[in-house]
């Protein structure tokens, strides 16, 4: 039942970032796919029950507002979990360039399949800001998440720069 | 042992997958309405604290700009309050100053007082009118309420007034009612006082007390002020006749300079 807690506060900031941030800091109509992100490292880091389990969740609360595309949301965000899951254990990634491929790979599916399960119009111009911005964007921020995790990026490296 | 153990993992695996996927088809088919129900779940139990906060941050933020602007608007009205009330002042003061005439054989030329020196009470001002506007030195200065001093220098554009509360000035002056005459002086500690005012003279507290005219400064008849106080010392040739002035040196604004139509001392 512990295990659970971490996962629960993963969903708490999934909404959190959907409520308060997903427009605050969206460029040009471009945002973080903060769903597609979590699931991602989920599948890097934990086991694969984890991960798919994370993404059917992660899937529902992200697909809240619309009831509609709640399943779909929960079955992509699920298997996008364990793919992502088995990626990284038949190709046993070390690099940081490696991991950091697995994860924007799956933020574009994820981006996509999105395209395809929420907006049925406007295909193109969700394909540019959704498909592509949105994947650089939110690449950028598991580039950074790697960074920090691997102590490449430090409050004292920040503060050498100054 | 290992291909069991392999084979209950991937049992599992299998049994993780097929129930989220029988969960999935439920919502996606919207079996019992369930995906409405799991969404409501969601919203209330999820989205609902956050969209609290964002709205309170929301209200908190216009909350703050709302008061900027009210701040802003506040200044403003109290700086246009602030003008209105000094321009209702300047209109009660000008409408008595309307009414008012010069003395006989006198005309006025108003005058705004640019500036005060003294300690406490001013006892000299500047005024905005010079030699170009017939301002000459010794002409009596007065305002609406009464005498209040006198030209003692004259620039082309300017003019200094030595008040009647500065100590140096002295006025030829009378008891309006007795007609009995003494000298105006001011002190500092005891305010103006007519001296060398006789015990056995006729003076009341109440009285006014006027220029006399004599000495060729001041022009006879204007109001320096009333009498407040009488003391008779005994053994002492001259009583204390204390003064309140007519006019309140505290605030003097518009001031007018009397000229002569034919001199006076003439």
């Amino acid at each position: 039942m512990v295990r659970v807690i971490p996962y629960v506060i993963y969903l708490l900031l999934l909404a959190m970032y959907q409520v308060i941030f997903a427009n605050m800091i969206s460029i040009y109509g471009a945002t973080v796919n903060l769903a597609a992100l979590m699931v991602m490292l989920v599948a890097s880091f934990k086991s694969e029950a984890a991960a798919t389990w994370f993404g059917f969740f992660c899937g529902i609360v992200l697909a809240a507002g619309i009831p509609d595309a709640v399943g779909w949301q929960a079955l992509v965000l699920a298997l996008l979990g364990m793919v992502a899951f088995h990626f990284r254990e038949k190709l046993n990634l070390e690099s940081l360039r490696a991991r950091l491929i697995l994860v924007v790979s799956g933020v574009l599916a994820h981006n996509l399949l999105n395209i395809a399960i929420v907006h049925a119009d406007a295909f193109w111009y969700r394909l540019f800001i959704d498909g592509v911005l949105g994947t650089i964007y939110t690449g950028l921020i598991a580039w950074l998440f790697y960074l920090v995790k691997e102590k490449k990026l430090t409050y004292q490296s920040i503060k050498s720069i100054f | 042992m290992n291909l069991l153990s392999s084979l209950l993992a991937r049992s599992w695996r299998n049994v993780h997958l097929a129930i989220i996927t029988v969960l999935s088809i439920a919502l996606i088919s919207g079996l019992f309405g369930v995906e409405r129900f799991v969404s409501r779940v969601v919203v209330s139990g999820l989205y609902e604290p956050f969209f609290y906060i964002k709205n309170a941050v929301n209200d908190l933020t216009t909350a703050a700009d709302e008061r900027d602007v009210l701040r802003e608007s506040l200044v403003e009205a109290s700086m246009k309050l602030s003008l209105q009330e000094e321009a209702f002042r300047e209109n009660l003061r000008l409408r008595s100053i309307l009414g008012f005439e010069p003395p006989a054989s006198y005309h006025i030329i108003p005058a705004k007082v640019i500036s005060v020196s003294g300690v406490g009470l001013p006892t000299a001002a500047i005024i905005n009118r010079g030699s170009k506007d017939s301002i000459k030195v010794d002409q009596s200065v007065i305002n609406q309420a009464g005498l209040v001093g006198r030209i003692i220098a004259v620039t082309e554009n300017h003019a200094t007034v030595q008040l009647l509360t500065d100590p140096l000035n002295r006025v030829a002056a009378r008891v309006s009612s007795s007609r009995e005459m003494g000298i105006v002086k001011y002190r500092t500690n005891r305010g103006l006082i007519l001296d060398n005012f006789p015990v056995q003279g006729t003076v009341a507290v109440g009285d006014t007390i006027l220029t006399s005219g004599l000495g060729g400064i001041y022009a006879p008849g204007l109001l320096i002020g009333t009498v407040t106080s009488v003391e008779r010392p005994e053994r002492e040739p001259l009583c204390k006749v204390d003064i309140a002035t007519a006019a309140n040196f505290r605030s003097i604004e518009e001031l007018f300079v009397l000229l002569a139509e034919e001199p006076w001392s003439e």
